[in-house]
Order: structure tokens, then sequence, then C-alpha cells
């Protein structure tokens, strides 16, 4: 079968949903209406980043479909997007999680101002999809930067009771973190060439012709670790997302923890990496010892949750702790799988906050204390649940299993310094058990025991949300079946990035 | 007739402002209000045009006025300025019984002055200018004459730049005397003679520093500035916190650059130093305010201290000059639609514009103005795709390249800072709903129209700056430090 080759289809990605917001503001009153526009926005989205993926030749290093187009003429700054291994599942990712939560939203969830949380959805797509393509800084910061309003707006309009306290945290603490990046990116620009010749393009800027100097790098990489800390989060930069998840609406909730999150690991690949090896070499063992910090303190502190998001906020904590342990690492199993992770967790803690989502809805409950039993009431529910939850824990078979595999490979195999590498992975291991402990008591305080009265005649899964969540059941076992082909994909072009940063790190020796 | 033909913008917008006087006494105010704002709209692009069909350069009327691609810029965002301000006017004036026609020529005669202070190349020239700026804005700000505030803001501001202007005065008096010429190329000569040692270039340095960063709102010398700004009508508010802020600057960096360029050099800490400690003190103040006109003023004071910074960093060359003209363009445009946009709010006689409990569910009650009004704060809080962004992005980079990197931290946290405040009042317009205590809308088609343009405009500029950054650039040749 020929599938369509379509051209510029990065920019075509980009543009969608900015189209769809047109005929969504004509009929933002009606909210039957907007929710058809949204759904079939992201829909043709989805189906136009699946054409995108086909596309993709498996196999290559370097960045495909780039396009390049001069933006600022008086800088020379670029419109620049190409997508890589590294990021071409983010955006097929993103895609689809924008899609099931517009999905999911529209099923009644969201009862007020329908067509202005629809718009803010589909500019929150563009700033997401626009974060993965982006290969010039000044391009992603706009894009990263394009994310935090509408996101800013769904947990404080459509959010829970404590939402406005939690959205204005969630803002000031990005923004502290990305206004010290851009103060790192115009340094960048400066340092890049004699006046009319700087660029802030990421293939010129690591083609070998820029060399920035070893001080120079420390601080560039602290600017903008900073910002990908507190947007991954990074211990202790975390504080901000258990309120934010906890206070936003479910639609919110799984775009934050399946791409906001990904934003900030992946500009720690993309980015922070290949541009200041040095500066990564000085700040790595700090991130290192934070990351395992992470995932030890996410796992103990969500065993004593008593509400049911927050528990699965707090899992985030350690699951992005792998994340990070896997880049910083500095080798190609942990750097594959810390995209895995990624990917993975997009999936799976997406699917998560969808489940407890549901369930809210019908229970009006999110304490665990309150609940329990609803194993007999909902068999549907209690199926899918079950899986990603054996999935968020790491049960070989499921995704969660092979990308925190990887990560605890390369961590052992790399020789860091003073404290290797095996003492690091033992430790990391360590908390992979605790997310068996306190996801499984979650399950079984939740699931089992004795059914409520009040919960007895509530229905279980409906159609749409057995749609919404069967797509990302078929990625969780695909993922952890077959995870060959996506490391295929990912592999060389992380292996280019990490020699990216030898060949820098080479310049100084 | 070629000196006149330099300055035509100027003899149009003077022409404007008396003709729209005659239309008051001859037709009467009542039954031209209707038209009258498109009268002075009118006039102002032919001035616009004007500039452009008869497009001059070099020194007329013996040097005491230059015209340059400085001055094209500044004529541009003067009439500009001047022009929204015209736009958005019309309802509050009406309601609160301001006399309109008073307001559109005082308006337009403190415009005049502003272009006459970006054409200065002469102490006496830059003078003038001033003042004729100036004096019609005191006016302005004491307007609603029922009201006892906007007597008080009128007085203050009175008092206050009379007593600027004198330390002003007082300065060029110095520099005539170092020098024995009010020229700027005779001062400069005289001055890099001088150098820094000498106390009479000091104390004449202080003098004009501290006189023009009264007119500019810079911290310490902005105490007449939040009773001004929250006292004033709501449209002479808008009007004063960005034209007069604007002509401070082309002042500032005329006569800084051209006129004591020699020192310049060393005296760029001080201004680092006032630019970092007007930002912050403006923005901790505002970060307090529950009236939201008092909040913006400063605000306003903040945006002095960005834009001071690039004024430091003037010895990176020309993208610091450009970086302070795109600056001041920008936040023009977005300071005069935030302030605007407290202007539909009926406050029955006063000028005390909206706290921060009254602006609770704008977003139902009038779902354009509250998008338009949130477009501005996030343009004034610097977050993308708004020229408010771009502003602070071309900011940053001659601070940085001047060597200034705390500076420029500075800015970024400045600006995390200023988010709060900027955001809260987001908050209580989309969060939060209406209650019984909201004060009624004024009904103003046109005031919408205008803000939603100048909405669309920051956005566009956002994505599409450099046509207008390239313009900055080419203006800021002439200012460069030589």
């Amino acid at each position: 079968m020929n599938l369509p080759v379509i051209d510029n289809v990065l920019t075509v990605l980009v543009v969608i949903p900015l189209v769809g917001l047109i005929p969504l503001l004509v009929v933002i009153r009606d909210a039957r209406a907007a929710k058809q526009v949204a759904l079939v926005t992201t829909f043709v989205e989805l189906v136009v980043s699946l054409l995108m993926l086909a596309q993709f030749r498996v196999g290559e290093a370097g960045f495909q479909m780039v396009e390049s187009v001069m933006w600022l003429p008086s800088l020379g700054i670029r419109y620049e997007v190409g997508i890589d291994g590294i990021s071409v599942f983010l955006v097929v990712l993103t895609t689809l999680l924008t899609f099931i939560s517009v999905l999911y939203s529209s099923a009644g969830v969201i009862k007020h101002r329908v067509g202005e949380f629809m718009a803010a959805f589909l500019l929150l797509e563009v700033g997401m999809v626009g974060v993965f393509l982006a290969l010039d800084l000044f391009l992603f910061y706009v894009f990263f930067e394009l994310m935090l309003v509408p996101m800013y707006l769904i947990i404080g309009i459509w959010g829970g009771t404590r939402r406005i306290y939690a959205t204005m945290k969630f803002v000031l603490f990005t923004l502290a973190g990305s206004l010290l990046m851009l103060v790192a990116i115009v340094a960048v620009y400066l340092a890049s060439g004699e006046p009319g010749q700087r660029t802030l393009s990421f293939q010129e800027l690591v083609s070998g012709g820029v060399r920035f100097d070893p001080t120079f790098q420390v601080l560039a990489f602290l600017g903008f670790a900073l910002a990908f800390a507190i947007k991954l989060p990074m211990v202790p930069f975390h504080t901000w997302l258990p309120d934010a998840h906890v206070e936003a609406p479910t639609a919110g909730s799984i775009v934050l923890a399946g791409i906001l999150l990904k934003a900030g690991g992946y500009g720690l690949i993309r980015f922070a990496l290949p541009l200041f090896p040095l500066g990564a070499q000085a700040w790595l063992p700090i991130i290192v010892v934070l990351s395992v910090i992470a995932i030890i303190y996410g796992a103990a502190v969500s065993t004593v949750q008593k509400d049911l998001k927050k528990l699965v906020a707090y899992s985030s904590v350690a699951h992005m702790g792998f994340v990070t342990l896997g880049i910083f690492v500095l080798n190609v199993q942990g750097g594959v799988g810390a995209v895995l992770q990624m990917i993975n967790h997009g999936v799976v803690t997406g699917a998560l906050f969808l489940f407890v989502g549901i369930q809210y809805e019908k229970t009006h409950r999110r304490l665990i204390a309150d609940l329990g039993g609803l194993a007999n009431r909902w068999p549907l529910y209690t199926t899918f649940f079950g899986v990603f939850v054996l999935a968020s824990l790491g049960l070989p078979g499921l995704n969660g299993f092979v990308g925190e595999f990887l990560v605890l490979l390369g961590t052992f195999a790399s020789d860091m310094r003073p404290i290797g590498g095996p003492v690091w992975g033992a430790i990391a291991a360590v908390g992979v058990i605790l997310a068996a402990v306190y996801l499984l008591w979650m399950f079984q305080r939740v699931m089992y025991g004795t059914a409520r009265e009040a919960y007895r005649d509530l229905p279980d899964l409906s159609p749409v949300e057995v749609a919404a969540a069967l797509p990302l059941l078929v990625l969780t076992v695909v993922l952890g079946v077959f995870p060959q082909p996506f490391i295929d994909v990912i592999e060389p072009s992380l292996a280019r990035m990490l020699d990216l940063a030898d060949a820098a790190l080479a310049l100084y020796r | 007739m070629t000196d006149v033909l330099a300055v035509l913008p100027e003899i149009v917008v003077a022409a404007l402002a008396a003709l729209i006087l005659g239309i008051d006494a001859t037709v009467g105010e009542e039954r031209a209000a209707r038209w009258l704002p498109w009268v002075a709209a009118a006039g102002l692009v032919g001035a616009l045009a004007s500039g452009v069909y008869y497009p001059a350069s070099g020194l007329f009327f013996r040097g005491f006025v230059e015209v340059d691609a400085f001055t094209a810029f500044f004529r541009f965002v003067f009439i500009v300025l001047a022009l929204f301000t015209v736009l958005v006017a019309p309802s509050y004036l009406t309601r609160q019984h301001v006399p309109r026609a008073e307001f559109y020529a005082t308006v337009l005669f403190s415009t005049v002055g502003a272009m006459t202070v970006a054409l200065s190349t002469d102490l006496i020239t830059l003078f003038v200018g001033l003042e004729l700026m100036s004096i019609p804005v005191y006016v302005l700000a004491g307007l609603q004459r029922r009201d006892e505030y906007s007597n008080e803001a009128g007085l203050k501001y009175f008092l206050l730049g009379a007593f600027s202007s004198a330390i002003l005065v007082y300065g060029f008096a110095w520099l005539f005397g170092i020098a024995g010429s009010t020229e700027y190329s005779r001062i400069a000569e005289a001055v890099a003679q001088e150098g820094l040692g000498s106390p009479a270039v000091i104390v004449a340095l202080s003098l004009v520093t501290v006189g023009l960063g009264f007119k500019a709102a810079v911290v310490p010398f902005h105490q007449w500035t939040p009773d001004a700004y929250d006292g004033a009508p709501t449209p002479s508010t808008a009007f004063m916190s960005v034209a007069p802020k604007a002509a401070a600057f082309a002042a500032i960096l005329r006569l800084m650059s051209t006129g004591l360029g020699p020192l310049h050099v060393d005296w760029v800490l001080v201004f680092a130093i006032l630019a970092a400690v007007t930002m912050t003190g403006g923005n901790v103040v505002a970060l307090v305010q529950t009236n939201v006109k008092r909040m913006l003023a400063y605000s306003s004071i903040a945006h002095t201290g960005y834009i001071l910074a690039g004024v430091a960093a003037i010895a990176s060359g020309a993208s610091a000059g450009a970086a302070v003209l795109f600056y001041l363009f920008a936040y023009g445009i977005m300071n005069l639609g935030a302030f605007a946009s407290l202007m539909y709010f009926d406050t029955g006689g006063t000028t005390r514009g909206a706290t921060l409990d009254e602006l609770n569910g704008l977003w139902s009650r009038h779902a354009v103005g509250a998008v338009a009004f949130t477009v501005f704060l996030v343009n004034l809080a610097g977050i993308p795709p708004t020229v408010g962004f771009l502003a602070k992005f071309f900011l940053i980079q001659p601070v940085l390249d001047a060597g200034f990197a705390w500076l420029a931290v500075a800015i970024a946290l400045n600006a995390a800072l200023a988010a709060f405040y900027y955001l809260r009042v987001v908050v209580h317009m989309f969060m939060y709903d209406a209650d019984a205590k909201a004060p009624r809308l004024l009904p103003s088609r046109l005031l919408t129209a205008s803000l939603a343009v100048m909405a669309v405009v920051t956005i566009v500029l956002g994505v599409l700056p450099d046509a207008i950054y390239a313009f900055a650039l080419d203006a800021a040749v002439p200012v460069l430090v030589r």
C-alpha cells in the first residue's frame, strides 16, 4: 500500500491546530459544534502525524524532513524544524494523547465553557508539537512558552477547588526557569560568532564551527538545565507538580504528565547535552545524585499518599528520575532507555490519569480510603486499570519495564567517578521495588475489598472511555513485547547526540 | 522653506490641535463629538504621511534641529500612540464629563512636544520640546475637574514636573558653562577635553540624569508616578504613561550619546544600577497593589527599568539603541492597551480605575475586552508569541553583550516576579465569577474595536517583527556612541 507523502509535513503539523482554531472561534458558544471541530482537528492532526511516521526513514541518525526559512533576517534567526529518532515518537505521542484528551473531555466531563476549553487545547497542541520539532533555539523557546498560557488557563478555569493556587505555582515555577534559559539562549547567540554571522540554529551550533569556553558552558548549561529541571520536574523543583496534577481537569493531567514533562527531558537530550558537554560534565554528579534521590523519594512519598491523583503525580517524579539518570550516564543504553521511558511514561501515566479521572467522575471520591471493592462492579475498568498499573510498576512484558531496564543497564555499565555506576544502579533498582509496593497496595485498596453501597449501581466504562483507553492499552503491550523496532529508530539518533557531545569535548582535550 | 518642510509632521500635528480647538469654539463640542476623534485620527495619519512624502535629513534651523532615521522612528511611535489614545478615549470622556475637544487638542500638543524632543540637537530645542510635552500632560492629569484625585494628580505632577525641569535646566546651565554653547556637538568636544575628572562635568551629568530620570520615572525619582497615573482620568493615564516616557528616553539617548558621548561609557554603570533598582522597585511594589490602575502604574516604573538597562548597554552598538527603540514602541502599545482596558468600567465620575475584585468574571461579561486585556498583560509579562516578549529578547542581547550579565539575570528574575501580578489580573477576569458588586460596564464599540486591533498588532508583530526591528536598527545609527 502506498501512503500519501505530504510535503512540509512538519509545518503542516504545526499549522493544523491553528487552522482548526478559526472555525472553533466562530462556533465557540455552541458546545456541540465546538467539540466536533476540536475532535476533527485533533484527529486529522493524529492521522497526519502517523503519515509523517510512515515517511520517517528508519536507521538514519540525522534530522529528516528539515525545513528552514529565514525568520528574522536582521538577527539571522531561522524558522527551522526537523525530526529524528528522538523526537519522532514524542510527536506522535503528543497528537495521540491530545486526541484522547479531547475525545474524553467531549463526552460530558467538561460542562461549562466547552468551546473555550477546546480552543485552549488546540493552542496547547501547537506548542507541544512545536517543541519537539523546533531546531532553532529561539523557535524552541517560543513553542516552549506557548505551552504555558493554555495550560495555565486549563488548570485555572476547569480545575478543582485549589486550582488558582496550583496554576499560579505552575506558571511561576516554569516561568522563572524558562526566563533564565532565555538569558542563556541570548548568551549562546552572542557567543556563536561575530555580529552578522550569529545563529541559534542547532545544526549550525553543533557542526563544529562554534566553541564555547568552559566557564561559559558551565553557566549556560545551568540556565538550560534549570528550565528543564523545573519542567521535568527534578527534585527539588518538583513541588509544583502534585498541586498542578491534583487540581487539573483529567485531560489537563493527561497532557501535563504525558507531554509537558517530556519537553524537559527532551530539552536536556537535544540541546543542553550536545551544546554544552563540558557544562554537563561539571553538573553531572549533582544531576545523577538528584535523579537517584528523585527515584527513591518519589516512590517513598507515593507510598503514603491518601489521594489517588497525588499518588500518580508523585510516581511521575520517580519515573522522571529514571529519565534524567538515563540521560546523564552518558551511554547509548541509558539514553535509549531514557527516551523509551519518556514515551512509556507518557502512555502509562497518561492512561493512569485518565482512569483516575473516569473513576472520580463516577464516584466523586479521590481519597483511597473512600474507595474499595470497585473490581466487582467494573470488570472492564479493572482489567484496563490493572494492566496500566502493572506497566507502571515495570512488569516485564509491558512497556514500563523496557525503559527502566535499559536505564539500569546503562547505569551499571557507566564508569562514573568518584562513586561508580553500579552503586547508583543498585539504589535506583530499589526504586523499582518500591514502585511495586505503592502501586499494588493502592490497587488492592481501591479495587478489592467490599464495595460501598453508593457505588453499587455505577456503570462500567462507556464506549467512549474504552475508545480513549484502547490505543494506550495496545501501545503498552506492543512496546512491552516488541521494543526492538522502536529502539532501532531511537538508537542511531541518540548515538549521534552523544557523538556530538564527544566531538565537542575532544576540542578541549 | 526646506527648514519648514523638514518639520512638516510637527507642523501638521500642531495645526491639527489648533483646528480642533477652533471646531470646539465654533461648531461646539456636543455637536462635533461624534466625528471629532476621526478628524484627529485623519490628521495624525496625514502627519505621518507628510513625513514619508517629504523625507528630509540633516541639520535644520541653523543646527537646532536634526532630522534623521532616529527622528523618523520617534515620529512614527508618537503618532501611533496619539492615534490610539484618541480612538480609545471617547466613551470614557463622554461618560465622565471630561471636555473632549480639549482632551484631543491637549494630547496633540503634547505629541508635538514629544516629537520635538526627538528632533533636538541643541539644549534649547530639547528644553522647549520637553516643556511643550510636559505642560499639556499636567493639564491632562487634572482634566477631570470635579474629581479630587484628578486635581491631586494634576497638582502633584505639575509641582514635581516643574521641580524636575528646574533641576534639568540647572544641569543645562552647567553644560553651557563648560562648553560655552548649547549645541550637542560643541558640548561633546568640551566634555571630552574635561573628562569625568572634572567636578563641573560630574555636577552637570548628575543634574541631567536626575532631571531626565524624573521625566522617565526612574527610581528613586518616581514618587510622583503612582499618584499621577492613578488619579488622572484613565485615557490621560494611558497616554502619559507611554509618550512622555518615550520622549524622555529619546532625550537620554540623543543627549547622552551625541552630546555626552565621550563620557557615556564611564557613566553607564550609573544607568545599570538605576535600571536594576527601578525594575525591582517597581515590581515589588506592584505585587501588593489591589487597584489594577495603581498596579499598572508601578508596572510602568518597572518597564522604565528594563528600558534603562538598554541605555546602560549602549556601548554594544546599534543593537542597544535598537533594543531601546523597539522596547519603547512595544511598551507604548501594550501599556496603552492595558490602561485603556480599564475604561470599560463605569466608575461613576471618579478616576479610580478598578480593583482586582471588580474585574471578577469580566470574561463572561465582555469576552473581547477580557481577551484583549489578557493579551496586553501577556505582552507586559514578556511571554511569546508577543511583541512584548521580543522586546525583552532584543533587550537582553545588548545587555549581555555589554558585559552586564548580572543585569540580564536581574531582568529575567524581574520578569518572572512581574508575571505574578499580571497573571493575577487574568485569574480575576477568567477564573472568578462576577458578583453583585461588579461595576457597570460602559458600552463602547470604538474602544473594543481599537483594543482588538492593538491586541492583534502585538501578536502579529510578535511573530513578524523584522520590519520594525530593522527600522529601529536604522534609527539607532545616529545615536551610536562615537
